[in-house]
């Protein structure tokens, strides 16, 4: 289970997070909305070590992810995607999903099995000696997925897994995310402003807005709720 | 080849389990392929001095292979470009020069020290590891020009001053030229380890997303550290054993920044991140640079440069990165 509590993260005078708390419990998935700058990409940044928090406490299953290193943090579990796909270019896709496996003691065997699932389920592994930078953008997507996936994590932070992707891989990334809480028993905090996948995905949702939590709950009390219809959705 | 293709099909996922025979035998084929391009390298190097007229052409050719081998090591593999790649060299061809002649020391123990000197060095230099791009190139530049400038303003009893050191007394051509063939072979032994490790794997990919790399697993401090001492012990080496064969140092020849321009060039020109990158490079090109010297000795720098160029035009990738781009099939039997 995650646990976030009271993160505060500044950027000298500008506080990106002022204070947010969430909870995911395992094998659930949490949509995170809010407008450009709300502080959710930085809210995944923290999790994941590559901003070090101001204050405030960040657990997974217990243990503090506070002032670990990204790649510390990967070893405790937890695997994210970025916005803009950040695959290893001038690597195969089967190298790129190695590379999340080097340190997990695993045969060459048993990680060209593993990749090859992966490659499999995101329907790339006919490609899979190409290099990755060959790939479309949704395409690239789908492969950052797959390396996180390969390294079986408790926790993925997906972070705007939908723009720029065509409709068929869409769905098949809906799909597979829809999948991964039961197939691979991790949970998933999902920022996306795909308001219909996240509100289709997600067990529960928590709406962001200028670095605090403006509202929590599913979809329909989302979509009702006031303050999030004024600031987020609109009328 | 039987690459059969499997993937999703109507939904459902089919197996790979071949794949793994697959990737074996793609592994296989390219431990193959460099196999036969060592054994070329050994069959020509080896009993060169035999046959050979011309001796000094071939410890050159081994020189830039070597330079541009272990250049590729931290430029090709962990993405570094350290402009002042020189700096290495000439350490390692003073402390061969110094430990030889100032002390006393036999050849192979000055030519470790030469090793020692590099990788110290190198380890001095290795909080600059975490700067990126062009900011590490330039303080590696600046690393040349102060090893330059700290050697130069030591006694001139110990390394010779302005007029360098001469070490006639170490005179055997045909021995320096052994030590350079096994600088050489250590290099490709080092090469071939770390293109096939899994160092080099996450060396790989920290040379494309340093970032991504960490968040995915890859502790990039430490891994690029590695990377650095292995790349800054063999130019120290190459360095002692050139001293050796020409039996002179002198600051402007081993602190020359024409080394580390010759080893990137050669180095991209085969095509950075492939082990045979280096040699087809280096290789094509010292063969080039020689006929135009021979046959255009006033205009050698002007056309070499136009040649190197035109490649860096036609083949961004280098030699073997555009074969590989264009055959991508072919690409993972490339080593």
């Amino acid at each position: 289970m995650l646990k976030v509590d009271q993160l505060v993260k500044k950027f000298g005078g500008m506080t990106a997070l002022g204070g947010v708390s969430l909870t995911l419990p395992d094998q659930s998935i949490l949509g995170l909305l809010g407008m450009n700058g709300s502080g959710k990409t930085t809210m995944l940044n923290c999790i994941n070590g590559l901003y070090e928090a101001t204050s405030g406490e960040i657990t997974l299953d217990g243990v503090s992810l506070i002032g670990k290193s990204p790649h510390a943090v990967f070893s405790e579990g937890v695997g994210r995607t970025f916005q803009v796909p950040r695959v290893f270019h001038q690597m195969s896709l089967l190298e790129n999903l190695s590379v999340a496996l080097l340190n997990k003691g695993l045969s060459n065997a048993e990680v060209a099995e593993i990749s090859a699932h992966w490659l499999n389920k995101v329907e790339l592994y006919r490609l899979r000696h190409n290099y990755a930078e060959e790939l479309s953008g949704g395409q690239q997507k789908l492969l950052e997925l797959a390396r996180i996936m390969v390294a079986n994590p408790k926790l993925v932070l997906l972070d705007e897994p939908f723009a720029g992707v065509n409709p068929g891989l869409a769905l098949l990334l809906i799909r597979i995310i829809r999948e991964m809480p039961k197939e691979v028993g991790c949970s998933v905090l999902l920022v996306s402003h795909d308001l219909t996948s996240v509100y289709e995905l997600s067990d529960n949702i928590l709406v962001m807005h200028e670095g605090k939590v403006l509202a929590e709950g599913s979809a329909e009390v989302i979509q009702s709720n006031p303050d999030v219809i004024e600031a987020y959705l609109g009328a | 080849m039987t690459d059969e293709v499997k993937e999703v099909r109507d939904g459902e996922v089919v197996p790979a389990p071949a794949s793994q025979g697959n990737i074996e035998k793609s592994n296989h084929i390219r431990s193959l392929i460099w196999g036969a391009v060592v054994a070329v390298i050994i069959a020509v190097f080896l009993p060169a001095p035999l046959f050979a007229s011309n001796l000094s052409f071939l410890f050159y050719m081994m020189l830039w292979l070597t330079m541009a081998m272990s250049f590729n090591f931290v430029a090709g593999m962990a993405g570094y470009m350290p402009f002042g790649y020189v700096a290495f060299y000439g350490v390692g061809a003073y402390a061969m020069g110094v430990l030889y002649k100032t002390f006393g020391m036999p050849i192979p123990i000055a030519l470790a020290g030469s090793a020692a000197a590099g990788i110290l060095v190198g380890l001095l230099v290795a909080p600059t590891l975490r700067l990126k791009g062009v900011y590490f190139g330039i303080v590696s530049l600046a690393l040349a020009m102060a090893m330059k400038l700290v050697i130069s303003l030591m006694p001139r009893d110990i390394t010779g001053g302005s007029l360098g050191l001469i070490l006639s007394s170490a005179n055997d051509p045909l021995a320096a030229y052994y030590a350079m063939f096994l600088v050489m072979m250590g290099a490709l032994a080092a090469g071939t380890w770390l293109s096939m490790s899994r160092l080099g794997t996450a060396l790989r990919a920290i040379r494309d997303d340093s970032e991504a790399a960490e968040v995915v697993g890859v502790n990039v401090v430490a891994t690029r550290l590695k990377a650095w001492i292995m790349a800054t012990m063999f130019p120290a080496l190459v360095g002692g054993v050139e001293a050796w064969y020409t039996n002179a140092i002198d600051l402007d020849s081993s602190f020359n920044l024409l080394v580390t321009a010759k080893s990137i060039v050669y180095a991209m020109a085969g095509g950075l991140g492939f082990l045979v990158g280096p040699i087809v490079g280096a290789s094509a090109l010292y063969g080039i640079d020689q006929l135009i010297w021979r046959n255009f000795p006033t205009l050698n720098l002007l056309i070499l440069g136009v040649v190197i160029i035109a490649l860096m035009l036609l083949l961004p990738r280098g030699i073997v990165g555009a074969f590989a781009q264009r055959f991508s099939r072919f690409r993972r039997f490339i080593p």
